[in-house]
């Protein structure tokens, strides 16, 4: 290594020196100067001595929920590109199409596509799709019905991504099949999905609200009123309608009404007067305003340390006026952590409430949803546009 | 060269620059993701480890950057054309990160308490004690040096840089390298000088 000449002393060398980093003959004339020069001999020992200090310095783990983050991020961040990159140089040729297509659509009977569909295979009884009988060579494709009677069953293969099982008297469609996005429609009955892929990959749709897959396992059943409850066995998953957004963990359930969206997840091992008065504190928009006021003080009282989730999401979505009370009882389950203000988790500040959550998670032994929701809320604010918090209004 | 399997099963090992697979980087761009996995497999605690000891130890702040590296990785590794090491253009992707939410930030805090490294050596209690308290002193003291001096000591402790590559990191020459090491070695040992007795037997 050639550094700069040294006329007379080596301390600019010392690390260079100590670290093996000169040419033969420079390390030699450094080791020559050092023992006869006292001055150059204590700074290379003061270098040599913060050396020593600086290889304390080790390598730290990262925490395993990174990857799912970034893959969900990576989601958000190369759609829009990819769909740019796909209209500039096809945006004349495809308004053209869309021109002579779009007539020629309502004119011609809708076609399906069945080669990007799903391998179906028969799990009991005599599923269909559409008109005919689920066989070992069936698809769903793109559009169409697969429909089960109260005898039969059926499972879907999502890609490569997991499967779906689809239980006896149910409905669903296939919406959409890509790289990027999977979407099935639930119009009645029930579905269980196993799914092995980055988040945001995997949706289900019902007539109150869209299951979204952050990596899990769940069961989904809708009613014949289009309301839905969702049971997550592993992982999490989100349950959105019009900005309302309820995120759920393992083990814990959440309802979703027609008109309404997603209600309040509660873990499944919650009292019965709990879950009961927080079904009425979600979604019991005709009661007076004293019984609701008595729902949401069972739902206090019955409240443990494991459902301080659940106060979580009460906290943002009763009027200002109850928000004190709610405030108290989580502040005594899990403590707001430094950083936040109990005026600025009352005046729902976005942040406070991301780091008391992250708290709360924490508190369960959980560290994922928080970091992964704030990381994609960052990503998305700074490329896509906004999206809403679990607070959203009904 | 190892293939992307054998990269994977090697996850949390340093993979040195000329044993990442060449495939596995045309792979990513393409815009494999498996591909990308595994190049996160094999980096993921150093840049993480540079992220944490150059934003004041902060835990959260360490995850989003390594998370936004990874994927600016994959949005830009399409104008990587091998003219480099690749460590050394991640490297180059990890600090300009790690800058620009230290801009964000404006702050350069003392490390917190649970940013502590943990050595994997068996040690007594006492020991593992006095380990974690050193390092905590050094994180602290490596802290409140500037940047441009912190920055080739992360560099060549964390990632094992030579002078070459981190002058190639950082944009600068080998001897402004070794003039900042230089430097930021006197400061450490002026800074943690009283905690001398604490470190092991040369």
């Amino acid at each position: 290594m050639k550094l700069a000449m040294f006329s007379k002393h080596v301390s600019d060398l010392s690390s260079a020196y100590w670290h093996n980093e000169l040419a033969p003959t420079q390390s030699r004339r450094v080791a020559e100067h050092l023992i006869g020069c006292s001055r150059c001999r204590v700074e290379f020992e003061e270098v040599k001595l913060g050396a020593r200090f600086a290889e304390q310095l080790a390598l730290v783990s990262a925490p395993d929920s990174l990857w799912p983050a970034i893959a969900a991020g990576l989601n958000v961040e190369t759609a829009p590109a990819r769909r740019l990159q796909f209209l500039k140089p096809l945006a004349i040729a495809a308004a053209l199409v869309l021109l002579i297509g779009g007539g020629l659509y309502l004119l011609l009977p809708r076609r399906v596509d069945q080669q990007s569909g799903w391998q179906v295979a028969r799990l009991g009884g005599a599923p269909r799709i559409g008109s005919e009988s689920v066989n070992n060579k069936s698809r769903l494709g793109v559009g169409q019905w697969l429909e089960t009677d109260a005898n039969s069953r059926a499972k879907l293969e999502v890609a490569n991504i997991g499967n779906v099982e689809i239980d006896p008297n149910t409905r669903v469609r296939l919406l959409q099949t890509s790289n990027s996005e999977h979407r099935l429609e639930l119009a009645r009955g029930r579905l269980s999905a196993r799914i092995s892929a980055p988040p945001k990959l995997f949706f289900v749709n019902t007539p109150s609200g869209v299951a979204e897959d952050l990596g899990c396992a769940y069961t989904l059943e809708v009613d014949d009123a289009g309301n839905s409850l969702l049971h997550v066995t592993a992982g999490w998953v989100s349950m959105q309608l019009n900005g309302r957004e309820s995120a759920v963990p393992a083990g814990a359930a959440c309802a979703t009404r027609t008109g309404f969206g997603p209600g309040t997840p509660y873990f499944e091992d919650a009292s019965e007067t709990f879950r009961k008065a927080l079904t009425k504190v979600d979604f019991d928009a005709g009661s007076v305003a004293a019984a609701k006021g008595a729902a949401l003080g069972t739902v206090l009282a019955e409240a443990r340390p494991r459902d301080a989730m659940t106060l979580w999401y009460v906290l943002s979505r009763v009027e200002p006026s109850d928000r004190p009370g709610v405030y108290a009882r989580l502040a005594f389950l899990v403590p707001p952590p430094k950083g936040t203000s109990r005026e600025g988790l009352l005046s729902l500040d976005r942040e406070m409430l991301d780091r008391w959550r992250e708290e709360i998670d924490k508190s369960r032994g959980l560290n994922s949803f928080g970091s992964l929701q704030i990381t994609w809320r960052r990503i998305w604010t700074g490329t896509v546009g906004k999206v809403n918090g679990p607070q959203g209004k009904r | 060269m190892l293939m992307l399997e054998q990269i994977v099963a090697t996850r949390g090992q340093p993979v040195s620059n000329e044993s990442i697979d060449w495939r596995v980087i045309a792979r990513c761009q393409q815009g494999d993701r498996d591909a990308l996995r595994a190049l996160f497999e094999s980096y993921k605690d150093r840049v993480y480890s540079i992220a944490m000891y150059s934003l004041g130890g902060d835990e959260q702040l360490a995850s989003d950057v390594t998370q936004q590296v990874f994927i600016k990785l994959m949005t830009r590794i399409g104008q990587f054309r091998g003219d480099s090491e690749f460590a050394t253009w991640l490297y180059r992707l990890v600090v300009n990160t790690c800058r620009d939410e230290q801009r964000k930030q404006r702050r350069w805090v003392p490390l917190a308490d649970s940013a502590l490294v943990t050595t994997t050596v068996k040690q007594t209690q006492a020991a593992q004690y006095a380990t974690k308290e050193l390092a905590r002193q050094v994180q602290h003291a490596l802290g409140e040096l500037k940047p441009k001096l912190r920055w080739p000591l992360l560099l060549r402790y964390v990632e094992g840089l030579s002078y070459e590559e981190i002058g190639k990191v950082l944009g600068c020459s080998k001897g402004t390298v070794a003039s900042r090491l230089n430097r930021g070695h006197s400061a450490l040992s002026r800074k943690l000088g009283h905690l001398r007795g604490q470190l092991g037997p040369e």
